[in-house]
């Protein structure tokens, strides 16, 4: 089972990036899909966790804990379900700010190719750019 | 994008806490949906989050009804204080009643008639408080309808609706304490597991849970009545539907008489 939604999940969540790399093209599909498919993600993330949770061992107190419990698969599969939809949720937040503020897509594009592969780092050259670019920081 | 126009649709003054917490009972199932999709475990012969969907349904309905009668409460009660923290605290005792059940569930373990440990004991008694307070919404509107005389309903609707609301909480609690009294909602013990469809009654030994189902949808099937009263000429309606109370609270009395005698429902 978790393998299957892997692969389910993780091309959903492609998806999503697909139209936000097309944000300037369609923002209204490229919002629509980069808030549905996190929520989709999210509700898979739930029921995943309501049914492996509690036969779990580890726990988020120490480091060896943390990695026992990534050791089980089905809550491994819940951690990358996690990041596809949060850094999804950021992608969309990063795609509507630039638009909003006139940053051109050519700087965004690899601010949402940075937050899709390594999630805050993306999170941080957004910043960085915009900075420059508006003097803007926070929302 | 927002659907509180949606939900506006169905306002009356005083309806819309009840009418988003029925939204929100019916939106909160769908990860227990899918949880239940994904999980194999069973607890008492029957997968495990079977029983949590079972109460968001319940609770839904009884709320969604709740919502739609609270228009035909007296107007004055929208805006006092203490309906509206009433409100609250019913609506804290349905969450309250689904966490419970619903971390049972995770657990694998059962929720109601659980003595497994300390923890499970103590908390029973507090979710039999919780669910008696809940319940009380329906004789209090009940009564809250029964006395709004400016009401713009039929006065035999009224009467129904006010009817099959205090005898929603007046049957629920009677049956509910017998049941919670007891070990466990089977009056005998079964042999082959034969249940009914859907429901999960016993079709071998007793099982209080019928009698439950009917006393606590005395508000449905009352007001069906007091609709079907309204074909009758004026002077019948009443007394009509003061008959349809006394024999659906009949029926409900046979049914838990059914059930502790030890036999099935159907």
């Amino acid at each position: 089972m978790p393998q299957t939604l892997f692969q389910i999940a993780t091309p959903l969540a492609m998806l999503g990036w697909f139209a936000l790399a097309l944000n300037p093209v369609a923002p209204k599909v490229a919002q629509i899909a980069a808030m549905a498919i996190p929520l989709l993600l999210s509700l898979l993330y739930a029921a995943v966790i309501l049914v492996y949770w509690a036969g779990s061992d580890g726990g988020f107190d120490t480091l060896e804990d943390m990695q026992r419990l990534f050791t089980n698969a089905p809550l491994a599969l819940a951690g990358w379900v996690h990041y596809l939809a949060f850094d999804l949720m950021i992608g969309a937040w990063i795609a509507r700010t630039a638009l909003a503020e006139g940053i051109n897509h050519l700087f965004i594009l690899p601010c949402l190719a940075l937050t899709f592969l390594f999630g805050p780092a993306g999170l941080f050259a957004f910043a960085i750019v915009r900075f420059a670019l508006t003097g803007k920081v926070l929302p | 994008m927002s659907f509180a126009p949606i939900i506006a649709l169905h306002r009356g003054a005083d309806t819309t806490a009840l009418a988003r917490f029925t939204a929100f009972l019916a939106l909160a199932s769908l990860p227990f949906f899918a949880a239940h999709l994904l999980d194999q475990r069973m607890v008492m012969d029957e997968a495990v989050w079977i029983k949590p969907l079972k109460f968001f349904a319940a609770f839904g309905i009884y709320i969604g009804t709740l919502a739609v009668y609270a228009r035909w409460l007296p107007p004055s009660w929208a805006s006092t204080r203490l309906w509206r923290g009433y409100l609250v605290v019913v609506m804290a005792c349905i969450l309250a009643e689904l966490v419970w059940i619903s971390t049972a569930a995770a657990l694998g373990t059962r929720s109601h008639f659980n003595d497994s440990s300390a923890l499970w004991t103590a908390i029973y008694p507090l979710m039999g408080l919780a669910a008696m307070i809940l319940t009380s919404a329906s004789l209090v509107m009940g009564i809250g309808i029964w006395r709004n005389t400016s009401s713009p309903l039929a006065p035999a609707l009224r009467l129904s609706i006010a009817l099959g609301l205090i005898l929603t909480f007046a049957m629920t609690v009677v049956i509910a304490n017998v049941m919670a009294g007891s070990d466990s909602h089977l009056i005998g013990v079964p042999i082959s597991g034969a249940r009914l469809p859907i429901m999960g009654w016993s079709r071998e030994v007793g099982d209080l849970r019928a009698p439950h189902f009917l006393a606590t949808h005395a508000m449905h099937g009352v007001p069906l009545a007091g609709l079907a009263a309204l074909f009758l000429p004026r002077a019948w309606q009443s007394p009509a539907v003061w008959v349809a109370a006394m024999a659906y609270a009949a029926l409900t009395a046979w049914a838990f008489w059914q059930a502790l005698a030890g036999l099935p429902p159907i």
